[in-house]
């Protein structure tokens, strides 16, 4: 069963120096319809002005991914992580007992877009931890490129996570096809962040989500003249 | 748990910083305010690292507002051990506080303070301390050398607090 969540159907605030879409409940949008799926409990697609950010603010018993589409973004926190970082590389904060951090957009003039991602850990009050991942952009071309896992990656450098589940990049060509397998109990999100993909035969656009329950496979497929990029959540 | 706090060079704000990740570790929610000064630019850029961290706080806080102290169960008040506190930045947030004390916010709330520099505790503390008990907040007091580190002395500090406002809340 596929479940589509259109991109005009998120909760958006544009604050001017902030434009943000949010897939699940988040901040000053609450739909109980729309809390999370599964341990996936916030998708946010954030779009920050030049030299705007997020101020030093709290988090705790989160895994926090992010992941930019465009620009840079520059962090800090508590541990004393202090980092700027782009495109094709993964940020992941395990919150655990407690982390105060601060996110700007890195550039003076260039806007920067992001997913922020929030995923529910499977075990609380961990040692607070940053792991900033970067791959080459040719990793997630055609094919999957596992960004997070809760599992220990084999063969690939990817950010770990506290929760059983696995969050892949892609990036599909117009009519270009990508099959994974989704084993048994297991559900699925995929989440375009551009262009159009075709997600077991139901078209999305850019900002649409998907959950998938009950599909042994997600066949994904890139539609339109250009490009897609998309994330696709492996969950428990 | 509101955390306000004035800082110039960044060193009161590491311990504010500090408190209100205590106060994360032992699950408040917190709001992180700054103090920022209205002062002739010169003498800001007579102190070293002043300008620069002026100008980054500028961007990371904001003000407190009435609605954070209406919202928060323990205020910290982050100050340097030499600051002033008949300065107009303390003088605008004490009678920010007042407001919210009229208006009886304030009741049966926990109010404390980080100071930073030598001899933290001996110069500013009983200053904050009388203003916060004019105030009618319930003193929660610092560790007095029970830490080495005050870092993590003011860790330890935000998690006190934010254990006694759930004790007083829960009165």
């Amino acid at each position: 069963m596929i479940t589509i969540r259109r991109s005009e159907e998120r909760g958006h605030f544009d604050h001017g120096w902030l434009n943000t879409y949010h897939t699940f409940s988040f901040a000053g949008y609450s739909d109980p319809a729309h809390m999370g799926f599964r341990a996936l409990r916030v998708l946010n697609d954030d779009r920050v002005a030049a030299g705007r950010g997020f101020g030093a603010h709290a988090h705790r018993d989160m895994e926090i991914l992010t992941y930019v589409l465009d620009g840079s973004l520059t962090h800090k926190d508590s541990m004393g992580e202090q980092h700027t970082f782009g495109v094709n590389t993964i940020q992941v904060m395990s919150a655990g007992t407690g982390v105060i951090h601060s996110e700007f957009n890195a550039s003076a003039s260039e806007p920067v877009r992001f997913l922020q991602i929030w995923i529910v850990p499977g075990v609380n009050d961990v040692e607070p931890s940053y792991q900033q991942i970067p791959f080459d952009a040719r990793e997630k071309c055609g094919k999957l490129r596992l960004l997070a896992s809760g599992k220990a990656a084999d063969g690939v450098r990817a950010a770990a996570i506290h929760q059983d589940a696995a969050v892949y990049a892609g990036m599909l060509r117009p009519a270009e096809t990508l099959t994974q397998a989704i084993a048994p109990g297991r559900y699925g999100w995929v989440q375009v962040a551009r262009g159009s993909v075709a997600v077991n035969g139901e078209v999305l656009a850019e900002g649409d989500g998907a959950a998938l329950s009950e599909e042994r496979e997600v066949s994904l497929s890139g539609q339109g003249a250009g490009d897609a990029e998309f994330l696709f959540f492996d969950l428990s | 748990m509101l955390v306000t706090f004035w800082s110039r060079t960044g060193r009161t704000e590491k311990l504010a910083l500090a408190a209100a990740l205590g106060a994360v570790q032992a699950r408040a929610n917190i709001r992180l305010r700054w103090l920022r000064e209205d002062v002739d630019e010169r003498l800001v850029g007579e102190v070293p690292g002043w300008s620069e961290n002026r100008e980054r706080m500028s961007g990371e806080y904001v003000a407190p507002r009435e609605a954070d102290l209406a919202w928060a169960d323990a205020v910290i008040v982050g100050a340097p051990a030499r600051a002033e506190l008949a300065g107009p930045e303390f003088q605008a947030y004490f009678e920010l506080l007042r407001g919210a004390h009229g208006k009886g916010q304030l009741h049966s709330r926990a109010g404390a303070a980080v100071i930073s520099g030598a001899g933290a505790n001996d110069c500013a503390l009983p200053g904050v301390y009388e203003a916060l008990a004019r105030l009618d907040l319930i003193l929660v007091p610092a560790h007095y050398g029970s830490e080495a580190d005050a870092l993590q002395a003011a860790r330890a500090h935000g998690r006190r607090v934010t254990e006694v406002a759930r004790a007083l809340k829960a009165l």
